[in-house]
């Protein structure tokens, strides 16, 4: 027999799910607009912020009701609980692909030596782990929520490659120094986005493992930490 | 000389969490069958009750819970059940003792509150001390108040203990009966959901209380609010057509429950 419960958790997660599409849209389409130099794609990046917000709201104000009508326990209350954390994460994915829209002005055109950078390689990385984690959250699998999290480090890795290649051209070619600037922050933004896709990577082990991988998630891929768990209980 | 800091730190670590694993056992329930007549109520339960713990039993109706309870001080006995394994008291096989020693050492308190109706607030408090032959006024006076206030009435009754304890509400009545079982010195208290006739603000006296008491006692508490036994207690034992399908700390069965089954109970997806 199907729990009334059940009817708030499905409307959750449809929520989610929705507003997890939006934001992937919402990264695309920023991520385009300084790709194809495109003005309308970031216009539309910001006109849409708003709906991004309302999701967050709506899905905040529906985890409150869920906790306060049925006290959720076990797997229920790790789905509320991680739901809350992946709407923050979402929102927040939602104002970096703003922050990436607002930069196309600026960039247009792009600065000679945007081909030689690595932001695309960054920008299909995090694109990727964004639309894993998602994937991983709707089927709660952890096999690929573990694969964003290791990706991150490769993406943390670029990030670095990337600045010092920015800042070597920005050396070289002083009259493009604010485009360059401007590159170095969509960079930061990317880096940033796969942070939040791991943090989705790592709610999604939360909810079907119970185990909480935070700030350690390494030693979860690679070791066990049950015990470590227990010290901190 | 760091090396042996570093060293000592284990050794001292290592002592804590021997010592937090060497909890005073005060009941041990080994291989506990229940009848009625033939019928098994409870099958071979194993269940070890740690000093100054609050336990909780959860379980659908009908599980065996109340009977489990009522094992521990040998009142199934009086409803006509039987039983086989062994219940041990401080070690003591409860089977070899005096059922009236048992049941002051171990009290109970029961779902509906039940003051003796021809009694005064004061006479149902040292009532229990009257039939052990105790009849010193001071001594029942200074029981009387210290059982009171340790169940949180003595404020409320002060005033009025030589006046009818039905006069009391629902929720000091409740009290009233914790206070009895409390001047006996009981070692365990048996809770048989004690809240579940009151309302709100009595339970959640009740659930202040049940706090405050196992500073000097060990509760064991039936319950069916199953976000009662998650407040109140320490560990939670989780029954099912009368077997302890699982018994574990209360915030690892609330949160990540080892059995299937106890997750689908307290998930409220089945009982």
């Amino acid at each position: 027999m199907e729990r009334l419960f059940d009817i708030y958790l499905e409307k959750l997660k449809t929520r989610l799910i929705k507003m997890s599409s939006l934001v992937e849209q919402q990264v695309d389409l920023a991520v385009k607009s300084i790709e194809e130099q495109n003005s309308g794609f970031a216009e539309t990046v910001l006109e849409r912020e708003n709906k991004v917000n309302k999701y967050d709201r709506k899905i905040e104000k529906l985890c409150q009701k869920i906790i306060a009508l049925n006290q959720p326990v076990a797997m229920d209350l790790r789905l509320i609980i991680s739901a809350l954390t992946i709407n923050t994460n979402l929102e927040r994915i939602g104002d970096l692909a703003r922050n990436i829209a607002l930069r196309q002005p600026k960039l247009t055109p792009k600065p000679s030596f945007y081909s030689k950078t690595k932001i695309q390689e960054m920008s299909l990385i995090a694109k990727s782990m964004l639309n894993n984690s998602i994937d991983a959250f709707n089927n709660e699998d952890i096999d690929l929520a573990k694969k964003v999290i290791i990706k991150d480090s490769v993406l943390d890795d670029l990030f670095v490659e990337n600045k010092e290649l920015i800042i070597n051209f920005i050396k070289s070619n002083i009259n493009e120094l604010e485009k360059g600037i401007e590159l170095l922050e969509i960079c930061r933004h990317l880096e940033r986005l796969g942070d939040q896709a791991t943090n989705i990577a790592e709610d999604v082990v939360f909810i079907v493992n119970a185990k909480l991988i935070k700030h350690k998630y390494q030693k979860y891929i690679y070791d066990d930490i049950d015990d470590e768990d227990k010290d901190e209980e | 000389m760091r090396n042996d800091i570093a060293i000592n730190k284990t050794n001292l670590k290592e002592k804590i969490s021997q010592d937090k694993n060497k909890e005073k056992l005060v009941i041990e329930v080994k291989n506990l069958s229940a009848y009625f007549g033939k019928v098994k109520v409870l099958k071979e339960i194993n269940l070890s009750i740690p000093k100054n713990k609050v336990i909780a039993i959860i379980g659908p109706s009908g599980c065996g819970k109340s009977t489990f309870l009522r094992s521990l001080n040998r009142m199934h006995e009086i409803v006509g059940g039987t039983i086989t394994g062994e219940i041990l008291l401080d070690g003591k096989n409860i089977m070899k003792l005096d059922p009236v020693l048992l049941r002051r050492k171990v009290g109970m308190v029961f779902q509906k509150p039940n003051p003796f109706p021809t009694m005064s607030i004061f006479n149902n408090v040292v009532s229990g001390l009257k039939l052990n032959g105790i009849k010193d006024k001071k001594i029942l006076a200074e029981a009387a108040e210290q059982s009171l206030t340790h169940a949180a009435l003595w404020d409320e009754v002060k005033d009025r203990l030589h006046e009818s304890a039905l006069g009391l509400s629902g929720g000091q009545q409740q009290r009233l009966c914790i206070a009895r079982s409390l001047a006996i010195k009981p070692e365990i208290l048996l809770m048989d959901e004690p809240a579940s006739a009151l309302d709100p603000l009595s339970t959640s006296k009740i659930e202040q209380l049940i706090h405050n008491l196992k500073a000097e006692f060990t509760i064991v508490i039936v319950t069916h609010n199953m976000q009662q036994a998650a407040r109140v207690s320490d560990k939670t034992a989780f029954f099912y057509m009368g077997e302890l399908i699982e018994f574990d700390s209360t915030s690892k069965l609330f949160t990540n429950p080892s059995v299937k089954k106890t997750e689908d109970y307290i998930t409220g997806r089945f009982g």
